[in-house]
């Protein structure tokens, strides 16, 4: 028979899916979540320790990433360049990174070598040296990466983009990196505090994933934080947001760009169970994907721009929503004005295909989520950093389900506010700011590379 | 390692298309995996870029898939899907929920035998603004993102394929016509010029009789093309100043070496990797940790399937010159020349590219490509094993030797320079 290619092939009958089963376990506040994936002989490790940069004390920003850099620059027996070896030497890996609200450690190594890549790990955290040479050759590394910020459009747009959404006080208002006048000031003892004060906290998460049993895991976790104390932990102090905006634009001149980064949005409530999936599914239709309405608008229809997307992004005590995007500088002012009209055009609601395209997307791609272990632990950790509980993982495709056209046109009428954002341009003045008359915004305001505006006399 | 063994299964259609089939059951996914064997190499000077951008028009439909519903498809089934170009080599993918695989033989046939009718002036002057777009956000706009394309337009033979970036010349791009489309299409993207690899979850049979159905009659219009160049030439010492809008001032240094699988390409691999892949690793403990001369350091050899080159580039820290790094720089090679360096450092190495060997197998998607890889290079998808002892074999004595062969007096030194010094 011949085929006949005009007809799309299509199935019926959906996959067998069982989502990895999660289990868990506590040993002296420490919590752990593990899943077990025995297929290949690889594990890896996560721990999670709040806080993060929010916990900056004023005058010293950048403390916290700094001190986080610190960690593997030697501990225990051996020094920065020796502890390093042994990792390689068990062809292991260790990782650390800090955000806004925790530091982050892993490993990964393969199965016949996991206790002694879990040891050093230990020793990570148990006996770091935090010794000065270490410190002061960190310390320039930093002063040095951020004189390099300076070229990076990309950065500058996000840090100026969080000082003036969170109002320049707010500890999510700087980037997370620091200040160099700031950093200049943190001495050793700093950064020995911290470590004490703060670092070593009883609400200890530890994540795992890959070629391990419960038994094997809980013998491990026995051994090496069998004798964990941690500190009563100094509870994250609370902020008041505003999450009120007057709609302005914020330009940041960069001499001689052939491109305008541009971050279009605002602040928006925190991740809500109520309406976390609605919002998912208005953003997937707006701008979540390629297929999505932003990204179709400003590249394939217009040529703007090799790709723009928007977000719904979560941290501890507030939401944001942004749309960023890297634009041809001679269309800055034709892009601003075709993603307003694509935030004013969703609050009109979307249609039945939508909803059932941007549905059948997500559902289907849950599986995806779990091929490899680095997945399966990002998973875990959202458990922790997202308040989640097990269960949301598993109900994951029957909350998306539920969710209706009239639930999504709420999420767009509550959650989408133009009126509501402020725009930030990155880009060479001479050649952007002339477009934006058209644009009829009622403040254009240049800032430097902080976010902080500069008063003309 | 018997886990690097893949089972795998290869034949050919009648119209030369190659499929090499791999079954594997550890999640219901199947990933697609399309290499055509042309690249930005088949390109010649003043017609740069046609190769990437053909790659972007094979995303935007075909006669039976409108404009954007190869990418709407695949979204709506839960998959996730691109291409890249190469010098070598142009690939498409997709890796799907097991269940739509037959979506996916749908489009990449349509596409493989009846792009053209669907091409319109339309599409084309779109994605020529987005490929231009591109070049300008990964290239123009990037600190230091000029500097690859001056090495090769330097390290290579004027007239030789890898002179010039794959993502093209802004005018290249911006001169090409429907016709340079269509010819392009019609000389490589055949069957015949292509390999296929699906992988993961799936029945033997039904695959192969739903291969046939949607490959099966795809008229082949042209044999395989094979270029035809010198692999190893000589270059005199060329020194190149850049300025631009930087803050640091940045080093690089290249040298012609070799092809990819060659005996020496692994050595110069681990070369590499023993000069910068660590922190205790010579070039970035002496010139990045011990005396903070430089912000990093990176090394590497690259290679393809007509030529290589190795390359050294080091970020000045503030107030340091190019030149202090370059001389501690050739105090270490010498070194490395002179002594060969220690077990213990080679088998860090090797103990973290095996482990990356084994990581390197989880994702479907990436395991397709990796099979596909191995055949284009080797003509053999299951040489996971043979790459990995490659690596294996290589001894102290071959990289002090390879870095005597290759790292000699006469390379490209490239200086990107900030504007505003003198």
């Amino acid at each position: 028979m011949a085929l006949d290619r005009s007809i799309r092939p299509l199935t019926t009958e959906e996959i067998d899916f069982e989502i990895p089963k999660i289990e868990s376990f506590e040993l002296n506040n420490i919590k752990v979540f593990y899943v077990e994936r025995h297929n290949l002989p690889i594990i890896r490790l996560s721990a999670i320790f709040e806080g993060g940069s929010r916990l900056d004390p004023d005058g010293k920003k950048g403390l916290v990433n700094l001190f986080t850099m610190m960690l593997d620059e030697g501990a225990g027996k051996f020094n920065a360049l020796e502890l390093s070896d042994e990792f390689e030497l068990l062809g292991s890996s260790f990782d650390s990174s800090c955000s806004n609200d925790a530091i982050y450690i892993g490993c990964r190594s393969i199965k016949e070598n996991f206790e002694k890549t879990l040891e050093l790990l230990c020793t990570i955290i148990n006996e770091p040296r935090l010794d000065v040479n270490d410190f002061e050759r960190e310390k320039r590394k930093i002063l040095t990466r951020l004189i390099q910020l300076k070229d990076d459009g990309e950065e500058i747009a996000n840090n100026i983009f969080d000082y003036l959404l969170f109002k320049k006080n707010h500890p999510y208002a700087f980037p997370v990196i620091g200040y160099e006048e700031d950093i200049i000031n943190i001495t050793i003892n700093d950064i020995v505090n911290y470590y004490r004060n703060n670092f070593l906290t009883k609400k200890l998460h530890i994540l795992v994933a890959g070629n391990i049993t419960g038994d094997e895991l809980k013998l491990y976790i026995e051994k090496y934080f069998g004798s964990w104390q941690g500190n009563e932990f100094n509870t994250l102090p609370k902020f008041d947001i505003s999450l009120t905006q007057e709609q302005k634009i914020y330009f940041f001149h960069k001499p001689d760009t052939v491109q305008t980064e541009l971050r279009i949005g605002y602040l928006t409530e925190k991740r809500n169970k109520n309406n976390y999936f609605s919002k998912l599914i208005l953003n997937l239709i707006l701008g979540g994907q390629f297929s999505s309405r932003i990204n179709l608008n400003l590249r394939e229809n217009k040529g703007y721009t090799y790709g723009a997307f928007s977000t719904f992004s979560y941290l501890k005590d507030v939401g944001m929503f942004f749309v960023s995007t890297s634009v041809n500088i001679e269309n800055t002012a034709n892009a601003v004005k075709e993603i307003f009209y694509e935030l004013n055009e969703i609050k009109k609601g979307v249609s039945e295909d939508e909803l059932d395209f941007a549905k059948s997307s997500l559902i289907r791609k849950y599986p995806s989520n779990f091929e490899n272990i680095r997945q399966i632990v990002s998973a875990l950790n959202r458990l922790v950093t997202s308040d989640l509980t097990v269960d949301d993982i598993y109900n994951y495709v029957s909350n998306i389900k539920k969710v209706s056209l009239v639930d999504v046109k709420k999420a767009a009428e509550e959650h989408i506010t133009p009126d509501n954002c402020i725009i930030i341009l990155v880009g060479d003045k001479e050649k952007m700011i002339p477009q934006l008359k058209e644009l009829n915004f009622a403040e254009v305001i240049e800032v430097d590379s902080k976010g902080e505006p500069i008063i003309k006399n | 390692m018997n886990l690097l063994n893949i089972e795998y299964e290869k034949y050919k259609l009648n119209n030369g298309l190659e499929v090499i089939l791999y079954k594997s059951k550890n999640v219901p996914l199947v990933a697609l995996n399309i290499w055509y064997k042309v690249g930005s190499s088949n390109e010649v000077k003043n017609k740069t870029g046609l190769a990437h951008l053909f790659e972007h028009m094979m995303f935007q439909g075909s006669l039976n898939v409108p404009k954007e519903m190869h990418f709407k498809y695949i979204q709506e089934a839960g998959g996730n899907l691109n291409g890249s170009t190469s010098f070598d080599r142009t690939n498409y993918y997709e890796k799907v929920p097991s269940n739509f695989l037959d979506l996916t033989l749908w489009l990449e046939s349509d596409r493989m035998g009846f792009m053209l009718p669907s091409l319109t002036q339309e599409k084309l002057s779109n994605q020529k603004e987005v490929v231009s777009n591109e070049r300008l956000e990964r290239y123009d706009n990037q600190p230091y993102g000029l500097a690859w394309e001056i090495i090769l337009k330097n390290v290579y033979p004027e007239m030789h394929p890898y002179s010039w970036p794959t993502i093209g010349y802004l005018n290249d791009i911006k001169n090409y016509e429907l016709e340079d489309v269509n010819d392009f299409f019609k000389k490589y993207y055949s069957p015949s010029n292509a390999a296929m690899v699906i992988a993961g979850d799936f029945e033997t049979n039904r695959i192969k009789d739903l291969v046939n159905t949607y490959f099966g009659d795809l008229p082949s219009h042209k044999r395989t093309i094979e270029l035809n160049y010198r692999t190893s030439y000589d270059i005199k010492y060329k020194l190149i100043e850049h300025r631009e809008n930087v803050q640091l001032e940045r080093l690089y240094l290249a040298w012609p070496t070799t092809k990819i699988f060659t005996v020496d390409d692994a050595k110069l691999d681990l070369l590499a990797d023993v000069l910068s892949g660590s922190k205790s690793s010579k070039l970035y403990k002496e010139i990045v940790y011990d005396k903070e001369l430089a912000q990093d350091i990176t090394v590497f050899q690259f290679s393809g399937k007509y030529a290589g080159h190795f390359m050294i580039s080091a970020t000045a820290k503030p107030g340091v010159r190019l030149s202090t790094i370059k001389a501690e720089i050739f105090n270490i090679l010498n070194n490395v020349k002179e002594i060969k360096p220690e077990p213990q450092v080679l088998l860090k190495s090797k103990n973290g590219i095996r482990s990356s060997f084994i990581y390197s197998l989880q994702n479907i998607d990436s395991l397709a490509d990796q099979l596909n890889y191995y055949n284009f290079f080797l003509n053999e998808p299951n040489s996971f094993n043979f790459d990995l002892n490659r690596y294996a074999e290589v001894t102290e004595e071959d990289i002090q030797k390879v870095a005597q062969k290759y790292l000699t007096e006469d390379y490209i030194e490239l200086q990107i320079l900030p504007n505003n010094k003198d």
